[in-house]
This record gives C-alpha cells, structure tokens and sequence, in this order.
C-alpha cells in the first residue's frame, strides 16, 4: 500500500503499446511508485478481456515506469470510504482488484511482467499469477500487510503457500524483502534478465506471433542469466525457515524463532522476530490460517475466501487495527500536506 | 507366392492409390477432450465443509495441518503430474530404500512436533488429536503409520497399560522422543490369533534377580515384528512364565534387543520377514531369544508381579480374567485400524467416483457424445451404495473413537465388542470397496501411481492382523450368546450394547414396502431389529440344544457358525445403522439433513438387499426383497447429482489422490513425459 493520488489525469495512468501480435501495458504513475487505482484496475480488466478475444493479440507484456514495476493497491480512496463509514465501497475495489488477478491466473494467453523495480502487495498480485514474471537486480518483493493489520492478498494465499517448504509463510508473516536473485531461486519470478537487456527482450518479445509458452519461455531464456543468492541470504537457511514455520500457531513460530535465535544469530532470524512482534496479532493469525488453507485450495477458492475475509477487516469486526493503521495514514498524509 | 512379385505389388499399391480409397477422409471424431467435474456437476446441494466436519468428527484443523506439512517437504516425494502436485512414496524403490525413507520421514515428523504429548499428554483431547494426526499419516502411507504405530500405540501402549509408574517414568519420554526405538513381539511362527498358545518361555532367576527368556523351540520364533528387522532398539516381549514350576500364563517383558548404535544385543538374533505384497516400508523381523537375561523390573506388571525372591502375586487368581485384564488395553489397536480402514476406502471412492465423472465410453444414441461412466445406472451401482456405507461406518468409527478415549472400566465390554466389530466390518469393507474401484478404473487402476490398486495390497494385511477378523466376529456372537444367558436364565433385561429392544415385543413389518415405508428410519432400524433378534434366538437355542445333547458348549459354539456369522453381521450392522440415526437426528433441518437421510436409506436397504438372512428367515417376503432392490435402484439415481459434493466432502487434498482424479489427459500428454 503506497502513497496518495490528487485527482490525475486517469488515462495516462495506464499507457498502451501495439507492437504485432505484442501488447505492452505500462503503469504510469511513477510518483506514487505505481499503487494501483481503481481507474487502473478497471483499465487492466478491459483490455486484457479484449486481447483474450483478439486474434491479433498474441502475447500481453506488463511493466511499470518509474523505479517501480508496483508498489501496492491505492488506497486513497479505500481510506476515505471505510473513514466515511462506506465500506462497501471500499469493498468494491478489493471485489474488482481480485477478480482481475483470477483473471489474469486463468488467462489463456501468455502474460509477461517485467519487475524492474518494487513489487509489493498489489503489485504482486497483478504479476505473480502471471505465466512469467521477469525479475532484475532491481527488483524489490514483499507482501507487507501484516505491519498494517491486513493480511496478504490478492491471491497471495494460493502462490505464497506453494513456494517451497514454509517459505511463504515466512514471507507472509514477516513481509521479508526478497531481491530478484531470491525471487528466481523460489519460484516467484521465472526468470532474471539484467536491467540492461530489457530493451533487447522487449524487442525480440515484440516479434512473438505465438502464443506457445514454450517459445514465450526460450526468447527470454536467451537474454536470462543465473543470478548468485547473496551470502546474508534468509533463502539459504531453508531448512531453518522450514522448521519454524511449519509449527502450527503463531505463537509457535516465535518461541521456534527465538529458540533459534539462542543457537546461531543470523539477521533474518532476529529481523523476523522484530516484525513478527510489530505486526498486528490478529493479522498474523489471519494470515497464517490463510495461507495454510490456500494450500489445499484452487486459486479461485483463494480470491473468494480472501474477498470474504477482507471484507470483514475493512468493517472492522476482527480487529481495529487495519482500519487505525489507515487513520494514522491519512492523519500523517494531512500533516504534510 | 514369388517374394520379390509380391514386394513390388505392396509398392505398386504405395503408388497408385485406389480411387475408392481415396475419397474416405481421415475425419474421425474431434479430439477426446477432459472436462473437469466441477464444470458439468451441480453445484453442492448442501454445506460441504459441515459434510466435512461431521464426518471426520474432530481435530480438523490439526489434520490439514500435518497435510499441508507432508505436502511441502521433499521427504514425502512431491511429483509434478499433469501441472498439479501429488505426494506420495516412490513404491517403485527397493524394499531398502523404502525402509530407510520411512524411518527417514518418522524423523522428519518427529521434528516438527507431530508427536507431541502422545504418551504423555493424558487427556481426552490428546488422545483424538493423537488419532487424528495418525489417520492423516495413514492416508500418505500405509507403511508410515504402522511403522511409528508399532513404536507408539504398541510398544508405548503397553509400557503406559501393562507397565507401572516405574515404567512410565522411566521409558514414556523417552519413547515419545524416539530416544528408544520400539516394537511389539507378540506373534510367533505358530501361534498368531491364539495368544495363549505362544511357546516363548521365561523363568525367574532369584539370586540374580533377573529373568531369563528363551525360545525353546523354532516354531517359538518371533514373526512379524515391525520395526524389529532393521531399526527397533527395545521389545515388549510376550511369553509363558513359568514360576516354580508352574506356567502363570501370558506375560510381557522389556528387553533390549539393539544397542544405541544399532548392533543387535547378545543373546538375540534377528532374521527379515522379507519383502511383502505391501508395506515394504515397514521392517518386519523375526527374532529368537537365547536365554536372555532382564532384570526383574522389566515385568510389565500392571497386573501381576514378582516378589524379588520369586513368589508370583496377582491381585485377580484367575488365570483366564487375568488374561482378559492384561489384554483388554490392545482394543486401542482396533479402534485406530476401524477408523483408518474406513479413510482407505474414502480415497478409493474419490478417486473413482471423480474419474467416472470425467472418463466416456460408448454412445447410447447415434451421434451423440459417449455416455460419462457414472452417467451408467449400473456403474452408480457399484459405486454409490459402497459411498453410503463408507459414510455410515464414519460416523460408527467416531462414535466408538470417542467412547474409547473417555473409556470408564464399565464401558470395557462394549468397546471390547463394538471395536471388534467395527475392526472386523470395516476392513473387510475396504478391501471390498478397493476392489470394486480398481475395476471401476479399468487398465489405470492398475498404476501404482494412481493408488486405488496399490492400497489393495498395502490394506489387505488389515483384514488379519490385530485379530483376524472371522475370529473378532465369532467373538461376537459368543458374547451375544452370554448376554442372552444372563437375559433369559436370570430372568433380567437386557442391557448394553444396544441390545434393549430385546425386551420390548418383537417389530411388526408391514406387509407392503411402498418408498415411503422402505425410506423410514422406523421401518430400517425395525427390520435390523428383527434380524439381529431371530438371530441371536436361533443361535442361542441352536447352541442350548446341542448342550442339551451331551455337546460341549465349546464344540456347539464351533458347529453353529454359520448362525454366528449371520448374526455378527446383524449385530455389526444394527450398530451402524443406530449411530447414523443419531447422527441424522442431531443434526438441525436442513439439506445437510436431508443428504443424510438419502445416504442412511441406501446404507440401510443396501445391507437388506446383499444379506441373504432376510429372505433366508423370512423377515420379509421375495416380494418385499424385490422391492427393496428396485429402491437401492432410485436411491442410486437419486444420489448420483451429489456424487461430487460428497467425495469432496471427504476434505481429502487433491495432493492425496492420484492423476485421474483430474486431468488424466494432461497427465499423460507427451510434454509430461519430456519432463
């Protein structure tokens, strides 16, 4: 969730290129890192039915100006209307964000995110469901709800809880930062390609006049590189990550964190626990359950149940905290201005 | 014919192509396409995650857990088929390997705090949850459960119930821990079902204080001991013990058999089973004593003790009660296997059903798309009422789960009898319904890696193990026999076990069977009634009569099998019938409600239409058989909208069936084989 919009010119937030049987659909609000509006949500969702219907259109490419691909849904206008007591409004965007990430993990053509930058939140959800997500060494991943009393989204249940082992709990519990390099090495991106060759991808993409993945996959498996994890890396201690994370509350996890924290000192480890002890407890425990039961679920069972249960946090029945969080948003976005 | 003429006419033929030939195109039918179920099914017509919660009774979340935990490791060989994830072992490894993997994944468990509190958490609660984890093990591995079964529910069963406060302080934590390795040497080469017949034999060395166990003989050998052939470090062994010349009976004892770096002790020797038609993953051995020496302590004596100069002391002097109360505590085995038999036969019917709602084969009709297997009323037939009975003994295995874990030393009887009937009905259930799936899939049920055909050999031990099952149903019928002694000798009610209705005037069945009659509870538990009435009258005054003619009550027992055997299935079935009408009442109204009438009638006319009792004796008439039969008919036609929702109602992860639960054209497309 990032920063605010004045009233925009809403058609330049999303920017169309045709290059062939290629379409590139580029987030344009670079000041506010590309949070997601309503506008833009509503955008994404028309052109990607129309290409689905086009045979013209081969391939859908996303990507984001600015150094950001996205950092999150925009929630300007969430937190007026839950603050004005319309939560249903509010309501209706999650409804809309959602049934475009379903879309977008269904959809029947190739879908390629080039995450040149931040990809939090919203953004994840708008690129993780797709066929291939490019990272870089710019990238940037997290899902940081928990820190504002929500929980990880747009269908995050589905792609964080199989990741490998436990790790998507870990990610989802604590919203880690991952770079591109742990991105590729847990799956959430499917490929690495060094920000200067960007353009050179992009090119040979806009050459594409078939929607087979497997030709999809080799042109950027040209331009694609093996990136070596950092040594700090929390991605080499998955053992560790495993054994924690697997235990069965949120409460468990902790005192396995801190047992291990007595063995050996590793940053991660000690970097958990603070935002484990920072977070909303009441978001944790939502997010935990969620993710343990995505795991045996379709991704449409995801998004459906997720819906439901984000409906219940902006009403403030669970807990307070989600909807305090954005008060003191709004109340800090005030004293700025 | 001139080989080289009849080669150049092939070629001329190549060349010139026959003008008839020619205008018959290759258009065949477009290409066989899988649709998933869910897009042509209904959707539920009822709530099938409360379907879920009843049927599993408890600890639901704890089972997705330990699910959701086997399906992220590696350990439990997650394979990608047909883009979706299944976990299950590499059956395909040699017994070694699969041995080693097994005790590899009880590690793996054991780390992730599956088995906290087993042995000593102490409460009810514990106890379920304990079942539950071990009823999820069972659905990845067959050789998985019984492998830390043996160590928990055998080896730790009897240091927590035949041992004392110095057994359980001394080896409970330590068994919990995997600390000590354990198994359970009951069974010999000669004796298996007839425990008292075992001919190891210990003597008690009063200066050393020590007890000296030997096997006298070969046929006295150990046999199938799970984890004994390569892993286990300690034994409860049961043997004869003779005290100054005289054999006290059956007792049970400590040993250690393998020290902490896994050398076999002196004194013992360990030979393998060898491979199986199934559960190779679990280490079956055969071992000898020779004269090995234990200290006095290691007496399981919880019910019988030695003073260290010897004198034998036992608080019940009669041989055969001991017996009873020293063996009384291995119905948890039962229990468990009751509950296990019936989530076998639950992935069975997933998988099956699921596939016959995706897989066609002929065309009723000229130009119309091949008929959905379970579109097929006699397909509905071998399946669905199998689904209904599986539901019935689900909610029967819970029902005798939570008795047993708020056992009172008053509900000893009636879980000592329930279990072994349910043990007993409920295996053979599962092999039956196994069977009866694995033809239902045709040539892909004979993968491996489909499961149903595999389960056939991996659950079949089920049926003879921990009690052989004829021999837990002739128990049935003996203890029947002794409640109707105590009943009409005595002059008293009867009381227990269900068997109330004894005392009330016997069930009038109405002459005609309309649906309406046919599908009510009060006609269904009526005629089982009815049954398990005439039967156990007949029975009894079968066996009196012979004792009347000079027979001994034994060899009377022995020549009336055949009434035993039909009224062990009576009183097993009348059993499940009553819980599932509890089960149904307690429910509020509602289509929940209404499925579970559906599903009660077809368990209820499906056991009237298969057992032969009721036109044998004349319970009801051929008239009323037949139409009985028509009725199992329209429940299947009946049932056959809700046959997604109530597989998925099983909460079993896609994870844990197999390929052609979904996609089997996928599964095995070309570009899956590349990979």
């Amino acid at each position: 969730m990032a920063s605010f919009s004045s009233s925009n010119d809403q058609e330049d937030q999303v920017l169309v290129e045709e290059k062939s049987f290629a379409r590139t659909l580029i987030m344009n609000r670079p000041k506010q890192l590309n949070a997601a509006t309503d506008y833009m949500i509503s955008r994404f969702w028309e052109l990607f039915l129309l290409y689905e219907n086009n045979s013209n259109v081969k391939l859908v490419i996303i990507k984001g100006k600015g150094r950001a691909f996205c950092a999150g849904g925009d929630v300007a206008a969430v937190v007026r209307d839950i603050n004005n007591g319309k939560w249903e409004s509010a309501a209706i965007f999650f409804r809309r964000e959602y049934t475009l990430n379903y879309l977008m993990a269904t959809y029947s053509k190739p879908q390629v995110s080039i995450l040149n930058g931040i990809v939090m939140g919203g953004g994840a959800g708008c690129s993780i469901h797709g066929s291939f997500r490019v990272a870089t060494e710019n990238s940037a991943f997290a899902m940081p709800e928990t820190a504002l009393g929500l929980f990880p989204d747009v269908g995050a249940s589905y792609f964080l809880s199989r990741l490998p082992g436990h790790f998507g709990e870990y990610l989802g519990l604590t919203g880690a930062r991952l770079d591109g390099a742990e991105m590729l090495a847990c799956g959430l991106a499917t490929h690495f390609v060094p920000s200067a060759k960007l353009p050179s991808l992009e090119a040979a993409l806009h050459t594409v006049d078939s929607s087979d993945q497997a030709v999809i996959s080799a042109i950027i498996g040209e331009y694609s590189e093996l990136p070596m994890l950092k040594e700090q890396s929390a991605y080499h201690r998955l053992d560790v990550i495993n054994r924690c994370f697997s235990r069965r509350t949120v409460e468990d996890i902790l005192s396995a964190l801190e047992r291990e924290a007595t063995n050996k000192v590793d940053g991660w480890i000690l970097a958990s626990i603070q935002s484990l002890k920072k977070a909303s407890p009441t978001s944790l425990k939502i997010s935990l359950r969620s993710i343990r039961e995505g795991r045996l679920q379709g991704v449409g069972q995801c998004l459906v149940r997720e819906y439901r249960m984000v409906c219940h946090v902006i009403r403030g029945e669970v807990s307070k905290d989600f909807v305090e969080v954005l008060q003191l948003i709004r109340r800090l976005l005030y004293s700025l201005i | 014919m001139d080989r080289a003429f009849w080669r150049a006419r092939v070629i001329k033929n190549h060349l010139t192509q026959d003008p008839c030939t020619q205008t018959r195109s290759l258009s065949g039918a477009p290409c066989l396409e899988y649709s998933p179920p869910e897009l042509a099914e209904p959707a539920a017509a009822f709530d099938v995650a409360a379907m879920r919660a009843l049927l599993d009774g408890h600890n639901v979340a704890e089972r997705d857990w330990l699910f959701g935990l086997m399906t992220q490791s590696k350990l439990f060989n997650p394979r990608r088929v047909g883009g979706r994830v299944f976990v299950a072992p590499d059956y395909n490894q040699s017994m070694e390997q699969q041995r080693e993997m097994t005790m590899r994944r009880i590690e793996f468990l054991l780390e992730r705090g599956v088995f906290e509190g087993w042995l000593t958490a102490g409460t009810a609660e514990g106890e379920l949850r304990k079942l539950a984890l071990q009823e999820v093990a069972n659905m990845y591995d067959h050789s998985l459960a019984i492998k830390f079964g043996v160590h928990f529910f055998l080896w730790g069963g009897a240091i927590q119930f035949f041992g004392t406060e110095r057994h359980h302080v001394k080896w409970l934590r330590d068994t919990e821990n995997y600390v000590v390795k354990g198994c359970f040497a009951m069974t010999e080469l000669g004796h298996g079902s007839n425990v008292r017949g075992i001919e190891t034999v210990t003597t008690y060395d009063p200066r050393a204080r020590e007890f000296i166990i030997n096997t006298p003989c070969e046929s006295a050998q150990k046999y199938w001991i799970g984890g004994a052939a390569n892993h286990a470090t300690h034994t409860v062994a049961f043997s004869q013990l003779n005290i100054n010349g005289i054999n006290q009976g059956v007792h049970a004892f400590i040993v250690q058999i393998r020290d902490a770096d896994g050398n076999i002790c002196p004194n013992i020797r360990i030979a393998d089973c060898g491979h199986k038609i199934g559960l190779n993953g679990v280490d079956n051995g055969r071992i000898w004593f020779d004269n090995v020496r234990i200290p006095r302590e290691n007496l399981l004596n919880s019910v019988a003790d030695i003073s260290p100069d010897g004198e034998y002391l036992s608080a019940i002097k009669d041989p055969d009660q001991r017996f009873a109360a020293f063996l009384a505590p291995l119905t948890a085995g039962r229990v468990i296997l009751a509950a296990s038999a019936i989530y076998s036969a639950k992935i069975g019917l997933a998988i099956a059903i699921r596939y016959a709602l995706s897989r066609r084969a002929f065309s009723i009709a000229p130009n119309q798309p091949e008929v959905l297997l379970l579109d097929y009323p006699s397909h509905q037939q071998r399946l669905l009422p199998l689904l209904a009975k599986t539901y019935a003994m689900s909610f029967s295995a819970n029902h005798l789960k939570m008795i047993y874990v708020k056992r009172t030393p008053e509900l000893n009887k009636t879980i000592h009898i329930l279990s072994s009937a349910f043990k007993a009905s409920f295996t053979w259930h599962n092999m039956r319904t196994l069977q009866e799936c694995r033809e239902a899939c045709g040539g892909q049920g004979l993968k491996t890696e489909n499961r149903i055909g595999h389960l056939k050999g991996e659950k079949d031990v089920q049926s003879t193990f921990e009690g052989d099952n004829n021999v837990l149903m002739q128990q049935i019928s003996k203890t029947l026999f002794a409640e109707y002694l105590v009943a009409r000798k005595r002059n008293k009610p009867f009381k227990g076990l269900g068997l109330e209705h004894m005392n009330g005037p016997c069930p009038v069945l109405p002459q005609q069977l309309p649906s309406t009659v046919l599908r009510s509870d009060q006609f269904q538990v009526d005629a089982f009634h009815v049954r398990e009435r005439d039967l156990l009258n007949r029975f009894a005054e079968e066996i009196l009569q012979r004792q009347a003619q000079g027979e001994r009550k034994e060899h009377a027992l022995l020549s009336s099998y055949q009434l035993a055997e039909d009224l062990g299935r009576a009183f097993s079935e009348r059993c499940v019938l009553q819980n599932f009408v509890e089960v149904e009442e307690n429910s509020p109204a509602g289509s929940l409600k209404d499925m579970l009438a559906l599903l009660r009638s077809m368990y209820a006319l499906t056991c009237m239409e298969e057992d032969a009792s009721f036109l044998r004796y004349g319970y009801l008439s051929t008239e009323n058989a037949a139409a009985v039969r028509k009725e199992v008919a329209k429940l299947c036609s009946e049932l056959r909208p809700h046959a997604l929702a109530l597989v998925n109602s099983f909460g079993i992860p896609d994870a844990y069936l197999s390929p052609i639960a979904f996609n089997w054209v996928e599964a095995n497309s070309w570009s899956s084989v590349q990979h």
